[in-house]
């Protein structure tokens, strides 16, 4: 073999050694996407929170009825509502949806929809789209998300002329529309009917971007999405901007990269590669914030490093469970808490106080003003250990070695489960202020969570409000135990308190005019002299939703002083953020 | 070697596959949890609203994976299943499949995994035969502590320490993730070298992490082989340093190493789950992780019966192999 057939033998293995190795890097499920180059200044790049260790599980999931999807991972950019709610702005944006008006019986609802809204294949959107919706989550009812919500409400949904549709309800549903609308993360995902008739719901996926799937209404196109990153590129042809309803988005590239940890998002933070970071904790937020001035928050650049979202959080007690199913015992572990101290420890002061299991938002103020003399009667929020001892000594409990035994002599024991930030922040703090007074109280964060919680296999737990946004009833529904004005109502009451009264002003809530806010206010009272000195849970804090956002090349994210919408990338209603945001050098 | 030797192992394979495949079918099903309820409960309260009927919805999915029929039926369909290579859905991220999921996933953790543990044991191997060589320079008796030190370090904790200097401090590598956020995927060099430069870091971890383990068994083979009649005898013979080296003492020190190599690329499939946490890289191990937090039934069935198969299969291999590696070793009866 001649010197110069060695080299090149040689040559020929490194090259097909390295060629091996390149296709055994290259994984076959990203070898798909051809993105036209778009400037980082015209690219919003952000870090979602639901994806699961560094990756996006369901990247191929765009059906976000199929039971694996996720409308906070991006198919809430893609499908537009009947109309969007902010609870900032106390602001109702009519969308696909120009007008709706009930009957006076609010036993039909006719809805109006928008001419010269075209699907991004070119098929016009129309009333059909909305009956064939509601029309097929009556149909699936339990076999996807929002269907026994509509099944138990819709009797027919019919499409009378292109722009006009007609649902009739076999119960009075007032607050119909508004459950439809896009706010946190409720609301109803219009479909459209010549994509998914003859589907199954349950296991279409909606994707193939050859075919420009999935097909939307919206400003966005996904032009890629992997496990590494989904990523949606603005549409130039939308029918809101060509209609002045909205400016047509600055941001020429969407990029959602996965959540990978707390310190990776900092860093990423810190070093500009990305626009809007995920959830941080408060203690991160001093540090990315000396690091890189252009990190605001919804609070500036100062706690609580956010916003009050509508998840107020509270200590759940089982009402079913031997004390806890006693009123005086409820309120002995509220007078125990020093929800200040809790703040303090548990998330370095950046935190509020919650009074009721509703947040404080502007139209819910009324609500809180009915009850303000009922409060301080029943204060849910005094940290009183000597009324707690005299409230637990009045039952027959006694303290033997600085710990309580209940009349029978068995340890006063408290076992707490807990899941998520609010567990992990609170929960240690939480079940050690209790054993200081005495309560031998412990805290665990098991995986299945939320199914021992919901379905009551619990003695204590931390856990929020997923309720009201606008006036009481949603909150008020989550503590009811029998409906007679919803027949066959799927009921939430988490911490199983019964009170018959209270089930019926919940019922009389139901079919009262959400406008009549003089009506709900009187109710609202009622209910509340029945709720507060029985106290079913015990009122914490509020949850904060705490996102960094990077002033670098994107303005105008929402904040206190300009709160046209809560800026969570996982809720419905980021679409407004996308459309208001201005890029920093014009 | 005989047919029949092959075939008795063939059958071995079988058998351990069988058996790790009923235990990996029964293990997750101790927990008592039931993995639908357990996702549509945490559906249902995505964001904090509690959706209607998931009582309703949760007998639906359990009917639609089986899971309501008796536990012996459940085994049968399983075996049946995995039998023919299907491998179901996954429960919590239905409709997709669960080997769709671990195809995802599985090319990150070869490409990562598969060429870090190639890279540190040959990288290894030759390490520590130079340590006890009386001929080596000097100079690498200095490399050998660090190296031992960080084999004592877990991967994903030296992981942190890399990037908070490479990605952060002098940020010259990305901080996660498989490549660039935005970057046109395909085969192309920039792409390609786009993945390497990913893959630096955590591969940085992981090879300087066990290189020094590598070098440390085979410097204790090489020791014990040097002291062997032959090496004496070649020595005796007045043959090449070099000659004796490689072909009297590493040739001999290498097998036990080789033994190492094949069971540590089986286990690559299980594979550095914390590197792959820490860096944002979406390999099996990382998956395997999910499907555990998740409680997902199918998709732990899935990735462990994969990593069951891959080990098998490399030890099945390694037997087959070993009489044509080290020609003392027969399997012929006498």
């Amino acid at each position: 073999m001649t010197s110069s057939g060695l080299r090149a033998g040689r040559r020929d293995v490194i090259k097909g050694g390295a060629a091996l190795a390149a296709a055994t890097m290259l994984p076959a499920g990203v070898a798909r996407a051809d993105l036209a180059p778009i400037p980082r200044d015209k690219t919003m790049t952000l870090i979602g929170i639901n994806s699961r260790d560094g990756r996006w599980v369901d990247y191929e999931l765009w059906n976000p009825y199929a039971i694996g999807a996720n409308h906070q991972n991006g198919p809430n950019l893609i499908y537009e509502p009947l109309a969007y709610y902010s609870a900032f702005a106390d602001k109702m944006y009519m969308w696909l949806a120009e007008s709706f008006e009930f009957t006076p019986d609010f036993k039909q609802l006719t809805i109006k929809t928008r001419p010269g809204i075209k699907w991004s294949d070119g098929t016009p959107f129309s009333a059909e789209d909305v009956a064939y919706t509601f029309n097929s989550l009556r149909d699936l009812g339990p076999k996807v998300k929002w269907g026994v919500d509509v099944h138990q409400a819709l009797d027919e949904a019919t499409a009378t002329d292109p722009n006009t549709a007609v649902l009739k309800f076999k119960i009075p549903s007032p607050r119909f529309f508004f459950f439809a609308t896009y706010k946190y993360d409720i609301g109803i995902y219009m479909v459209p009917k010549h994509i998914f008739d003859g589907q199954d719901w349950t296991s279409f996926k909606h994707f193939d971007t050859a075919k420009g799937w999935p097909v939307t209404t919206g400003p966005w196109k996904v032009v890629e999405s992997s496990l590494q990153q989904k990523v949606f590129d603005r549409r130039d042809t939308w029918w809101a901007a060509e209609q002045k309803l909205a400016p047509m988005p600055q941001i020429l590239r969407n990029i959602w990269l996965p959540f990978v940890g707390e310190q990776e998002s900092a860093q990423a933070l810190i070093t500009n590669q990305v626009d809007f970071g995920g959830s941080l904790q408060p203690a991160t937020f001093p540090t990315v914030i000396q690091k890189n001035p252009k990190i605001i928050t919804h609070a500036g650049q100062k706690p609580p490093w956010g916003y009050v979202d509508w998840w107020p959080i509270s200590l759940y007690v089982n009402n079913d469970v031997a004390p806890f199913s006693d009123r005086e015992v409820r309120w002995a572990l509220s007078h125990y808490i020093d929800r200040q101290q809790l703040i303090q420890v548990a998330y370095l002061g950046a935190s509020s106080v919650s009074s009721l299991p509703m947040p404080p938002y502007k139209p819910l103020l009324p609500y809180f003003d009915a009850v303000k003399d009922l409060l301080a009667k029943y204060n849910t929020l005094e940290f009183s250990p000597k009324k707690g001892d005299s409230l637990l000594s009045a039952k027959g409990f006694k303290k033997r070695g600085g710990m309580w035994e209940g009349p029978d002599g068995k340890p006063f024991e408290l076992a707490i489960i807990g899941t998520g930030a609010a567990g992990n922040a609170m929960g240690p703090v939480l079940s050690q202020m209790l054993k200081r007074h005495g309560i031998a109280a412990s805290l665990s964060l098991p995986p299945d969570f939320d199914s021992r919680f919901q379905k009551g296999e619990y003695v204590g737990s931390i856990y929020g409000h997923g309720g009201s946004i606008r006036e009481p009833y949603d909150t008020m529904r989550l503590y009811q135990g029998k409906s007679i004005a919803v027949p066959g109502a799927h009921l939430v009451n988490f911490s199983r308190w019964k009170n018959a009264q209270f089930d019926k002003l919940v019922d009389e809530v139901y079919v009262t005019d959400p406008k009549n806010v003089a009506k709900l206010k009187d109710l609202f009272r009622a209910a509340m002299e029945i709720w507060l000195p029985d106290l079913p849970d015990i009122q914490l804090v509020q949850n904060y939703h705490r996102i960094p956002m990077n002033t670098t090349r994107w303005q105008n994210w929402p904040t206190a002083e300009n709160p046209y919408i809560n800026g969570a990338s996982w809720h419905l209603t980021y679409n407004l953020v996308l459309w208001n945001v201005q890029a920093a050098q014009a | 070697m005989s047919l029949i030797y092959v075939a008795k192992r063939f059958g071995v394979f079988l058998l351990i596959v069988w058996l790790a495949a009923t235990l990996n079918f029964f293990l997750p099903k101790l927990s008592g949890q039931d993995p639908v309820e357990s996702k549509l409960m945490q559906e249902a309260s995505l964001g904090g609203y509690v959706h209607a009927g998931i009582e309703d919805m949760a007998k639906e999915y359990q009917h639609k994976f089986g899971l309501d029929k008796p536990l012996w039926q459940q085994y049968l369909s399983y075996l049946a299943d995995v039998s023919h290579g299907n491998l179901n859905f996954s429960i919590a991220n239905y409709p997709r499949t669960v080997a769709g999921m671990i195809r995802d996933a599985l090319p990150w953790t070869i490409g990562l995994l598969g060429l870090t543990t190639l890279f540190s044991f040959a990288a290894g191997t030759l390490l520590g035969a130079l340590l006890a060589w009386p001929g080596a320079p000097r100079w690498m008796r200095f490399i050998m502590p660090p190296l031992w030190a960080l084999h004592a370090i877990p991967f994903f904790l030296l992981g942190l320490v890399l990037m908070y200097v490479f990605a952060f401090q002098v940020p010259v590598l990305p901080i996660f993730g498989g490549y660039s956020a935005g970057a046109s995927t395909g085969f192309t060099l920039t792409f390609v070298l786009d993945i390497l430069r990913h893959a630096v870091l955590p591969a940085l971890s992981i090879v300087l992490v066990s290189i020094g383990g590598w070098a440390l068994a085979m410097r204790g083979m090489m020791v014990t082989t040097m002291g062997e009649d032959y090496v004496t005898f070649a020595e005796a013979k007045g043959l090449r340093s070099a000659t004796i080296f490689a072909r009297y003492c590493v040739r001999n020190a290498i097998l036990p190493q080789t033994t190492g190599l094949a069971l540590a690329l089986g286990q690559i499939l299980s594979g550095a789950v914390l590197v792959e946490v820490v860096f944002g890289y979406p390999g099996i191990g990382a998956l395997l992780f999910q499907a555990i937090e998740e409680n997902d039934f199918f998709l732990i069935q899935g990735v462990v019966f994969t990593v069951i198969v891959a080990l098998g299969f490399a030890t099945f291999l390694l037997d087959v192999l070993y009489p044509w590696l080290d020609p003392r070793i027969s399997y012929r009866r006498t």
